[in-house]
């Protein structure tokens, strides 16, 4: 910065610059200083002695916190809007399958399946197919090493690992449930299509979170989609109202599943943070 | 002396192999590098130490504490800084991001606080200029020492790193050597290595690994003097050494059983842990026919 030649100006005599550097000055006053010492050599001069490190410290960290701390996302923010604390939103927002790229794949598979839905009497089972496995699959991905690439750094850290998973599980299920709350009102025909999805949901979610203390949670996803899929893709088939047929039996095995698989998660809670870091 | 870590005939198994095969190890304050080919059992050891896998037998106590009693294993995490052999970070984080995610995970509470912290580790490691790059944007040893950052971060008292030089270059890892020395200091270090130049710039103590089991436990100059009178230099090869190798100058450098009247030479710290890994192994520790 180029200085100006001093001048008639005013400048700061040791009294007026003690008291600037303790804080002791009008706002009105400091301005003016402040104007003045980005000019004057000799005045700055005159201060640096009289600033207390600790202070100057403070100040500084303060600058450094307001500029380099990076601006919290929108889903921290959200997070943190409905109470999450701060480092909890944190965390949150690094989980895999919160990210853009699946929140949108998971709207593009919807809507694509919605459209085939009426496009054709069968597409709804390409809806009914779906809407259960991807809850599932965004828990999967949502924890473990082929997902997080922290994850071996977090098994070592006094953080609870049965927190996290269940903060993270409650947050995808929460997200993926809304884009298929919101595509399920469009699907044609019976008003109880929109709803009957989202026990199997839960099922294949909670299933998973069992299997997941056995086998990698991936593993585990891929193979009860293989099973979800064999169960209901083949009765949709052969007439329009299979899966209606086998409504209540599917939704009563959900049921079972949900149950056993929670109890399962429940008796073992002790042990889940060891049974998924051997699995995971 | 306090002892940081004491581990008895430890044993982890994978099916068939035995990762670690009745390792003991014993580790106080400075810098202990274990020292091995791949496939010695040092990740699987460091893991255990780092309480991400558990020990199949054995007895461990790592300050203090046992790591299989969930009060101990959490008392060792809060004391724990852990260096993985892939440490990866979110590509889309920025290296502030990224310690700061790490920090949330080591239960620094409070912001403010743990922002502090996060600049601290990030100036240690003179990542500071970059705290607001992109990861997917640094250079690999940028995100190696963005792994250190992160295991510093809360001055652990026992700091675990798995090949913390690998795939750094010379200037890097002497930078990184540097780092390692430093953190070392008044703390427990354990790091692995293939490096035997690691050993001799920055460790204290020294464990050579084989096949799951510690052939050595000393000082850098103890596992040097492994090889006093095992090593000498002749103007041909010498089909009988354990290894050898030609110089610069046109001799050859031989390990082995020599033969009467051979040039000997004094050992280094690379001789004598070819030495000790055995007749059927080249420069690169690797099995050879």
């Amino acid at each position: 910065m180029n200085e100006e030649p001093m001048s008639t100006e005013w400048h700061l005599d040791a009294e007026l610059a003690g008291r600037y550097a303790q804080g002791g000055v009008s706002t009105v006053l400091a301005s003016s200083v402040e104007q003045h010492l980005i000019r004057c050599a000799a005045c700055r001069a005159l201060l640096t002695p009289t600033v207390p490190a600790a202070r100057l410290d403070a100040v500084w960290a303060e600058v450094l916190e307001t500029v380099e701390t990076p601006r919290a996302t929108l889903l921290e923010r959200l997070l943190r809007g409905v109470r999450v604390d701060e480092g909890t939103a944190r965390l949150v927002a690094a989980t895999p399958s919160l990210r853009g790229a699946w929140i949108l794949g998971v709207v593009v598979v919807l809507t694509l399946a919605v459209l085939t839905a009426h496009a054709d009497g069968n597409g709804i089972a390409l809806f009914l197919a779906l809407a259960p496995v991807l809850p599932m699959a965004g828990v999967a991905f949502a924890f473990g090493p082929a997902a997080d690439p922290t994850h071996e750094i977090a098994a070592a850290a006094p953080y609870s690992s049965l927190h996290l998973l269940a903060v993270r599980t409650v947050v995808v299920v929460a997200s993926t449930l809304v884009p298929i709350g919101l595509a399920a009102p469009f699907l044609p025909g019976n008003a109880w299509l929109s709803v009957a999805w989202l026990l199997p949901a839960l099922a294949l979610t909670v299933t998973m979170l069992a299997l997941a203390t056995r086998v990698a949670p991936h593993l585990a996803a891929i193979g009860l989609s293989a099973l979800w899929l064999a169960v209901v893709i083949p009765g949709l088939a052969h007439s329009r109202n299979a899966l209606l047929a086998s409504e209540l039996p599917v939704q009563l095995a959900s049921l079972a599943a949900l149950t056993v698989s929670a109890g399962a998660l429940l008796v073992q809670r002790h042990d889940l943070p060891e049974l998924f870091r051997r699995t995971a | 002396m306090n002892t940081t870590i004491d581990a008895r005939g430890l044993v982890k198994a994978y099916g068939r192999h035995r990762a670690l095969d009745g390792l003991d190890l014993t580790s106080t304050t400075g810098v202990t590098g274990l020292l091995g080919p791949n496939g010695a059992g040092k990740t699987t050891l460091l893991r255990v130490l780092a309480t991400v896998l558990a020990a199949d037998s054995g007895d461990l106590r790592i300050l203090g504490k046992d790591p299989h009693d969930p009060e101990g294993r959490l008392h060792i995490r809060r004391s724990l800084g852990y260096l993985p052999q892939d440490a990866g970070f979110h590509r889309g984080f920025t290296a502030f991001e990224a310690v700061d995610y790490v920090a949330v995970l080591k239960e620094h509470t409070g912001a403010r606080a743990r922002h502090d912290e996060v600049r601290r580790v990030l100036d240690r490691v003179g990542l500071s200029d970059v705290a607001n790059k992109k990861v997917r944007a640094l250079s690999g040893g940028m995100r190696r020492r963005l792994g250190l950052a992160q295991a510093l971060l809360g001055t652990p008292s026992l700091l675990v790193l798995d090949e913390p030089t690998a795939g750094l270059d010379p200037e890097q890892r002497m930078r990184f050597r540097d780092l390692v020395s430093e953190a070392g200091h008044g703390k427990t270090v354990v790091l692995s290595t293939h490096q035997t130049e690691d050993v001799a710039a920055v460790c204290s103590h020294v464990v050579v690994v084989k096949n799951g089991r510690a052939l050595f436990a000393g000082t850098p100059t103890e596992l040097a003097a492994v090889a006093t009178g095992r090593v000498w230099v002749d103007t041909d090869r010498d089909p009988r050494a354990y290894a050898g190798w030609r110089l610069g100058a046109g001799t050859y450098h031989h390990i082995g059983d020599p033969p009467a009247g051979a040039q000997l030479v004094d050992p280094t710290i690379e001789d004598a842990y070819l030495l000790l890994l055995g007749p059927q192994v080249d420069l690169e520790g690797r099995e050879v026919a």
